[in-house]
């Protein structure tokens, strides 16, 4: 891999990961944060509130992993590389 | 200047009111007078829903990984038929990613509110230890992996659609 390729994949692997991870990151600790704030409110509803928690968080998390795995892909199993 | 008598008279209707039914002892007797007794706080209503995760949760967090399971032997089953062993093989082991990857986000969520006040990163170390072996390892095809791997995502959206 020339130096030009390397540099680029490495580049845009910490942009993939450091813009993937701001949205998930921010919708994360609001969801987060409401859900804490509704079970210290509403302690009997604390099972579908960890429920719902769980389903979103698994869906916005999922947005972080895309980013984190073509940042992988870039730096581990790099396509470009001749 | 303040006239303290004038004052303590215009409070005494709402001193004399009877106490609200719930008070207890010692809220009632920082009402009536002693004044030094601060009232108590009111116990959690339900401290052991706290503690522990509710029935509602865990059996959530078991039709999950049920479904996921359930998904992913399909999707390997279809993968060995069409196409060969090797890439259902590596289908598997990112579905086992998968499945371990749900479990440990469950747990977190589970911490989150009894010590935890932020959700854990510790399941994305999954898909990063995932992407690493497969691009070492020669028996491990990428893109089959990550596939597996995302084969959490019908699960939870079969079981959105089924609750919903």
């Amino acid at each position: 891999m020339d130096s030009i390729t390397s540099a680029a994949s490495v580049i845009a692997a910490g942009l993939a990961v450091g813009l993937g991870a701001i949205g998930p990151g921010i919708g994360q600790g609001t969801a987060a944060g409401s859900a804490v704030e509704g079970i210290a409110r509403q302690p009997e509803a604390d099972g579908k509130i960890r429920g719902t928690l769980l389903l979103s968080l698994a869906f916005m998390e999922a947005l972080t992993i895309y980013g984190l795995v073509v940042a992988l892909v870039l730096l581990f199993a790099n396509p470009f590389a001749g | 200047m303040i006239d303290s008598a004038r004052l303590f008279r215009a409070q005494e209707p709402l001193l004399a009111t009877p106490p609200l039914p719930h008070n207890d002892s010692a809220s009632t007797e920082a009402v009536h007078g002693e004044g030094e007794v601060l009232p108590e706080v009111a116990a959690d209503p339900a401290p052991e829903a706290a503690e522990a995760p509710s029935d509602d949760y865990l059996r959530l967090q078991r039709r999950l990984l049920l479904a996921t399971l359930i998904v992913s032997a399909i999707a390997v089953l279809i993968t060995a038929l069409a196409f060969n062993l090797h890439i259902a093989g590596s289908l598997l082991v990112g579905a086992l990613g998968g499945l371990l990857y749900l479990r440990l986000l469950a747990r977190s969520v589970g911490k989150l509110g009894n010590g935890a006040k932020k959700v854990g990163k510790t399941q994305l170390l999954v898909p990063v230890v995932l992407v690493l072996a497969s691009a070492r390892l020669p028996q491990l095809e990428l893109l089959p992996a990550l596939l597996g791997f995302l084969l959490y995502k019908p699960a939870l959206i079969l079981q959105v659609l089924l609750d919903s």
